[in-house]
């Protein structure tokens, strides 16, 4: 037991005794993180920003006088250009093609007395609207104009046909009910969270501990340091446990300190509580990933050993893990774009299992079974990893370099 | 005591390996039916030329490679059943151990003494000791990757007698090392051996084996061709001194060998 506190204690002063370490390892990732999100939210919001204040040039052609009357009527002041010949029109779709203008509107020719004549049985006029989708502006100004605004206006030419809209409205969908929406609200949060979360937390706890893993056993193989403690009388398994619990406890600070991070920051670099990370776990909620975590990070922790005992250099360990991390990370994307209901079978899956049941906590829908079996799968196949661990330790043609 | 009884080590060789050693045969005999016996008190010298398999043998009694066949005692406990005993009363010394850069010399010596469990008080008193011998107090708390490679070796030696061990096994300890920093390694050396401990060193160098050895073993291809002490070896070969008497028995195997072929 004093062999692995003793190897235990080197590597976590390997660590914390190391400034640029500390830095690298648990400040420089979460800076990144909450760096690149609060870029890319800026960067989206000031799109949409430069999108809202963008006027929309709108070629069209008929335009009918109610029309322009009802535009102007609600203050709508879009940089209106005539397409009423040939050759502007083809000029016009060439603009909207190449992102110089927005939007093409075509209306009938005699829109008004079409709709002013209409009886029963009569085709109806039609508006068409022209708008290129891969262009910000002219998807924006499709949106607005011929989803909103066309509306609106076919609204207004009903109420002169008819005078009571109400008659033929016949039903409203929720037009007055605030309390549609019925839910958990901590199931919800919960929801957005175990979409999320599991995601980060796996792939953190992998991410974490690899770097210093493949260093912690290849590189110490490699700069031949690994042999000093072999010819101590330290058993076997003595130095493998000191160097998977070492490592386990990087992993699990440094991906405390990322979701904590992500759980802090993200709502205020992301914009407000609605970004879906509002936390509110109860205390068995807590235990349980808690617990997990712990058995996830031996699991994980182990996975890096046992890859960088084989390697003979930190190089040829890192080659070897990444197919490991990858595996992770595609596991983890799977559970946050799977809607179905996971079946039991599921659970015997190791990785998956544990991204299902972390995502299970989060929404409050795992049982005692599920959870059970990931956790019990996730320690056995972590202790068998330590027995080859310790096997590979005692391999002269393994450990020489 | 270290006894080593019949000892042999056979590397298993992949076809690159057997290409770059000019090997027919997918094995290496590095150890070949090696015996020996050394006691307390004495500085036994495992002489011979590289890849001789000295460092093989000390390798084999230091528990890092398992010998192929044979049996290696050190104080009684053999090396294969009860390595962690074994390991507990060496100190072992080779190029091929390198002490962590990231740490201080002063740190590695504390850590190995907590994993052979030497006491507080004791660890305390057994760095200043040593430290002060070797001159090491100036450069205790700077990274290993900081010093140069004499303060290093000094550090190494140290650390590896944190636990001050009963049998002290250095592979070619003054390899590298100026001379004034090789003298004072050689002096410890004998220091050691005047506590009563046994000391085996493995060396290429006839002049320092010559000068500080009791008794001598010499190793060619992975057999011992010779054993005894420096008059007993010269008397045998009839040599002026070690080097001759190394030569004289060198060429007298080559002969014997061509013969055989």
């Amino acid at each position: 037991m004093s062999g692995i506190k003793h190897i235990f204690g080197k590597e976590m002063a390997r660590v914390f005794k190391d400034r640029k370490m500390i830095f690298s390892v648990f400040v420089l990732p979460v800076v990144v993180m909450i760096g690149i999100m609060g870029l890319t939210t800026n960067m989206a919001k000031k799109q949409a920003e430069d999108i809202e204040s963008h006027k929309s040039i709108v070629y069209i052609q008929n335009m009918p006088e109610s029309f322009e009357k009802f535009l102007a009527d609600n203050g709508l002041d879009y940089n209106m250009k005539q397409a009423n010949n040939e050759a502007v029109w083809e000029e016009a779709k060439t603009e909207i093609k190449d992102g110089e203008a927005d939007l093409l509107i075509e209306f009938p020719k005699q829109f008004e007395e079409q709709v002013a004549s209409y009886e029963a049985g009569q085709d109806i006029p039609q508006i068409k609207t022209y708008y290129n989708p891969s262009e910000n502006y002219s998807a924006a100004a499709y949106r607005e104009i011929s989803e909103n605004i066309l509306e609106g206006y076919r609204q207004m030419l009903l109420l002169e046909r008819i005078g009571d809209i109400n008659e033929v409205t016949i039903f409203t969908v929720n037009s007055d009910n605030a309390e549609m929406i019925i839910q958990d609200d901590q199931k919800a949060s919960g929801k957005a969270l175990g979409t999320m979360l599991p995601y980060f937390i796996t792939i953190l706890l992998f991410a974490g501990a690899m770097g210093i893993g493949t260093d912690m056993i290849a590189g110490e193989k490699e700069r031949g340091t690994m042999a000093s403690l072999l010819v101590s009388p330290v058993k076997r398994n003595a130095i493998v446990l000191g160097k998977v619990f070492s490592l386990m406890a990087i992993s699990g600070i440094s991906s405390v300190i990322y979701v904590g991070a992500m759980v802090v920051a993200m709502p205020k670099v992301m914009g407000g509580a609605d970004a879906g990370f509002d936390v509110s776990l109860t205390a068995a909620q807590i235990a349980m990933l808690a617990v997990l975590m712990v058995a996830l990070a031996f699991f994980y922790s182990a996975i890096i050993v046992v890859v960088s005992v084989f390697a003979k250099t930190v190089k040829e360990a890192n080659t070897y893990v990444m197919p490991a991390y990858m595996l992770i990370l595609i596991v983890g994307m799977i559970t946050m774009f799977t809607n179905k209901e996971p079946e039991f079978s599921s659970f015997c899956v190791p990785i998956y299992n544990s991204a299902l049941v972390l995502q299970g906590i989060l929404s409050g829908e795992v049982t005692m079974a599920q959870y059970g079996i990931t956790l019990g799968m996730t320690i056995v196949l972590g202790l068998a990893l330590c027995g080859i661990i310790v096997k590979a330790f005692e391999s002269e043609k393994v450990m020489s370099c | 005591m270290i006894e080593i009884q019949n000892l042999s080590k056979v590397y298993k060789l992949n076809k690159k390996q057997m290409k770059e050693s000019k090997l027919k045969t997918p094995q290496k005999v590095a150890v070949n039916k090696l015996s020996l016996k050394a006691e307390k008190g004495e500085i036994y010298g495992l002489l011979g030329p590289n890849g001789a398999g000295k460092t093989t043998t000390l390798r084999c009694i230091a528990t890092i490679i398992k010998p192929s066949g044979g049996k290696i005692f050190v104080n009684g406990h053999e090396v294969e059943e009860e390595p962690e005993e074994v390991r507990k009363s060496i100190g072992f010394l080779t190029s091929d151990i390198k002490l962590d850069p990231q740490f201080s010399p002063d740190y590695l010596f504390d850590f190995f003494g907590r994993l052979h469990k030497v006491p507080q008080n004791v660890l305390k008193q057994r760095k200043k000791e040593l430290f002060s011998y070797f001159e090491i107090g100036g450069f205790a708390h700077k990274q290993i990757k900081e010093l140069s490679t004499g303060m290093k070796q000094k550090a190494a030696i140290a650390v590896s007698l944190v636990h001050d061990p009963d049998i002290v096994i250095f592979d070619e300890p003054t390899n590298g090392l100026d001379i004034i920093t090789a003298k004072s390694v050689t002096d410890y050396l004998k220091k050691l051996r005047d506590e009563g401990k046994l000391v085996i060193i493995s060396t290429h160098i006839m002049s320092e084996a010559q000068k500080l050895c009791d008794r001598i073993g010499m190793i060619v291809d992975g057999k011992k061709i010779c054993e005894g002490t420096l008059d007993e070896i010269l008397q045998k070969t009839g040599a002026e001194d070690l080097e001759d008497a190394f030569f004289t028995l060198y060429r007298a195997r080559c002969q014997a060998g061509k013969g055989v072929q």
